[in-house]
């Protein structure tokens, strides 16, 4: 309804100004005490959340709170939240005093391992997580300030899909643009972790997916573009959502999200060790952290780790544990793309990126999903100035129509763009095979790189076995005895295949015995870190 | 699709090398039941759960994709 021709908004600022001035006069009280105690009460509201019974409801479904959230990633006391005053009246309540119902997104900022961190989470027992725009304003101002204070960005999602309702009560329909949140230009920026508490659908999807590092809570995280009964509505597909966008989906099989966790502190300990890794911004660089560890520890498990029968895989966790510093490190994406194995490790306490293969999926060689993880695991190295360590054991491109029908060599063209791309240094230890375009994507060209073998390591255009066969058909289709002139015709290629032939070239930097790798890269880190310089790298992070 | 939880499949494009157990063997959680052959490798595939094996559905030399049954698990 519309008074003396003003729209009924302004009206509205109007009559609780009107009122304030009404109360002054009735309270005795010097100051502005009346109006502190408002500010205490309506904390206390948004404290309170979407009230008793709703928070219960939240944690009847196996939930914590968007507070209990907060507080288990903050260092104790030292959240501070900012717009806690914002929020949504009831229709038609014009009292100065009058009900607020929280806004339904917490934001602010704190200390994570007493380095300063903002942080956003839905309170999905406001309104059952359907957002207002006061969320929204919250949400770009936050990460704005993240972004110009250089600190890294946490989100909690646990949120409801666009909502009709919301709609009407605002009267038009909006274009659908992210508006105030710089989305893109964060992960340029600063560091951004994510966990996926609740429903994440559409936006919610965005929100998670659009992170250097997401995590997916088991049976209560469900990432999806739209839920089930968009989903039944819109294509006649009946699914739960634990099945469209569960965490056996996402972080194990899509790779929309990276790692899945056992429960919400398992989620918040796998963000705190991420950040652990990382500077506040790229305006920084990676902090080296206490180790006890001997840099030049010779692990006797490295000898004899690679079997000699080429067919035989070997745990790749050995590998890991034998080169960097014990119990540093951090896989990310273990359940998908699961042949390429990437994550952050330290060296002699040295933050660096790892890039390694498990021999047991594909035997390591370089599936779509495989380059899609490896791509945007560099991106993530390259931008945060992490130096790159590299154990390949890349048999090549995983071959067969499958593979090419699901457009493998454009993702492994990706990979290798990305690769290329980067500035930071790199150390790359050939392990065992190295081949094709898979296995050029396992270090840059550019000679400063270091690259050395362990004497199990074989490399070239393709493997030896099989490539008998397929460039020599016409040889052996004309041979008396082609099994024989197979065997001879192998044993001369394994001759020549023999990493110490190419070292006499310098075609690798050395060969090593596997138990000197870690003095090896000890030895280099230190040179790393002291020509990193922080600061935005040239091509930003790729979401 | 109908997917059965007693059944290991298989995670990747591959052909059967060998299959380690009959229908009728009692398994345990880990124990490698078949070993497949991709990109030049063996990869063990191991029983997810305690039981009886209570079918194979490959032959050694078949080729599988990703998804395929190998062994029922009962």
């Amino acid at each position: 309804m519309k008074e003396n021709g003003r729209d009924p908004d302004v009206n509205r600022v109007a009559t609780v100004t009107g009122m304030t001035g009404a109360l002054e006069d009735d309270d005795v009280r010097p100051g502005w005490g009346p109006e502190i105690d408002e500010l205490v009460r309506r904390r206390r509201v948004a404290l309170e959340m979407g009230g008793s019974e709703a928070v219960a409801r939240q944690h009847a479904k196996g939930k914590w709170d968007v507070r209990q959230r907060l507080d288990a990633m903050f260092d104790p006391d030292s959240f501070h939240e900012v717009g806690s005053l914002a929020g949504t009246r009831a229709p038609g309540d014009v009292d100065w005093d009058g009900q607020l119902t929280p806004s339904n997104l917490v934001v602010g900022s704190g200390l994570v391992d007493g380095r300063r961190v903002v942080a956003s989470g839905d309170d999905y027992s406001v309104r059952n997580g359907t957002s207002e725009q006061a969320a929204w304003r919250k949400l770009g101002h936050i990460e704005h300030y993240a972004v110009d204070m250089r600190m890294p960005v946490v989100r909690f999602v646990d949120m409801s899909g666009a909502s009709l309702s919301a709609i009407t009560d605002q009267g038009y329909t909006s274009i659908p643009d992210p508006g105030d949140w710089e989305w893109l230009g964060v992960l340029s920026e600063v560091p951004v972790a994510t966990v996926a508490c609740g429903p994440c659908p559409g936006l919610g999807a965005w929100r998670v997916g659009a992170s250097h590092f997401s995590v997916q809570v088991d049976g209560i995280g469900n990432v999806f573009a739209a839920g089930p009964p968009i989903v039944r509505a819109g294509i006649g597909e009946v699914v739960t959502a634990q099945d469209l966008g569960g965490s056996a989906v996402h972080a194990g099989h899509s790779g929309v999200i990276d790692n899945r966790a056992v429960d919400e502190g398992d989620a918040v300990e796998q963000v705190r060790r991420f950040l652990s890794y990382l500077p506040s911004s790229v305006h920084g660089l990676p902090q080296r952290a206490e180790t006890s560890d001997d840099p030049d520890r010779r692990d006797e498990q490295l000898l004899t780790l690679i079997p000699r029968d080429v067919r035989r895989g070997y745990r790749v966790q050995t590998l890991l544990d034998g080169v960097f510093d014990h119990g540093s490190v951090f896989q990310i994406g273990a359940g998908w793309g699961r042949s390429s194995v990437v994550g952050l490790a330290r060296v002699d306490g040295y933050p660096v990126g790892y890039i390694a293969n498990d021999p047991f999926r594909y035997g390591g060689g370089m599936d779509e999903f495989a380059a899609e993880k490896v791509t945007r695991h560099i991106d993530l190295c390259n931008a945060f100035h992490l130096p790159i360590v590299s154990l390949v054991d890349q048999p090549g491109t995983v071959i067969g129509s499958q593979a090419e029908r699901r457009g493998t060599v454009r993702k492994g063209l990706r990979a290798l763009a990305a690769v290329e791309q980067s500035t930071v240094p790199w150390f790359a230890v050939v392990i065992r095979r190295m081949f094709g375009l898979g296995g050029a994507t396992q270090w840059p060209v550019r000679s400063s790189s270091v690259k050395v073998a362990w004497p199990s390591a074989r490399w070239g255009s393709m493997p030896v076995e099989g490539g008998v066969d397929a460039l020599m058909r016409r040889q052996l289709a004309a041979a008396e005895d082609p099994d024989s002139l197979r065997r001879t015709m192998e044993l001369e290629f394994k001759a020549l295949g023999s990493p110490l032939r190419t070292a006499e070239k310098f075609g690798i930097h050395d060969v090593i015995d596997p138990r000197d790798t870690r003095s090896a890269l000890s030895r280099w880190v230190a040179d790393a870190y002291g020509v990193l310089t922080p600061g935005p790298v040239r091509h930003g992070h790729r979401p | 699709m109908n997917m059965s939880l007693n059944e290991v499949r298989a995670d990747m494009t591959a052909v059967v090398w060998k299959i380690v157990v009959a229908e009728g063997a009692r398994v345990r959680a880990g124990d490698e039941v078949a070993v497949l052959e991709s990109m030049k490798m063996e990869i063990p595939v191991e029983a997810h759960r305690d039981g009886t094996v209570t079918k194979v559905f490959v032959h050694e030399g078949s080729s599988i994709a990703e998804g395929d049954p190998i062994v029922e698990i009962s």
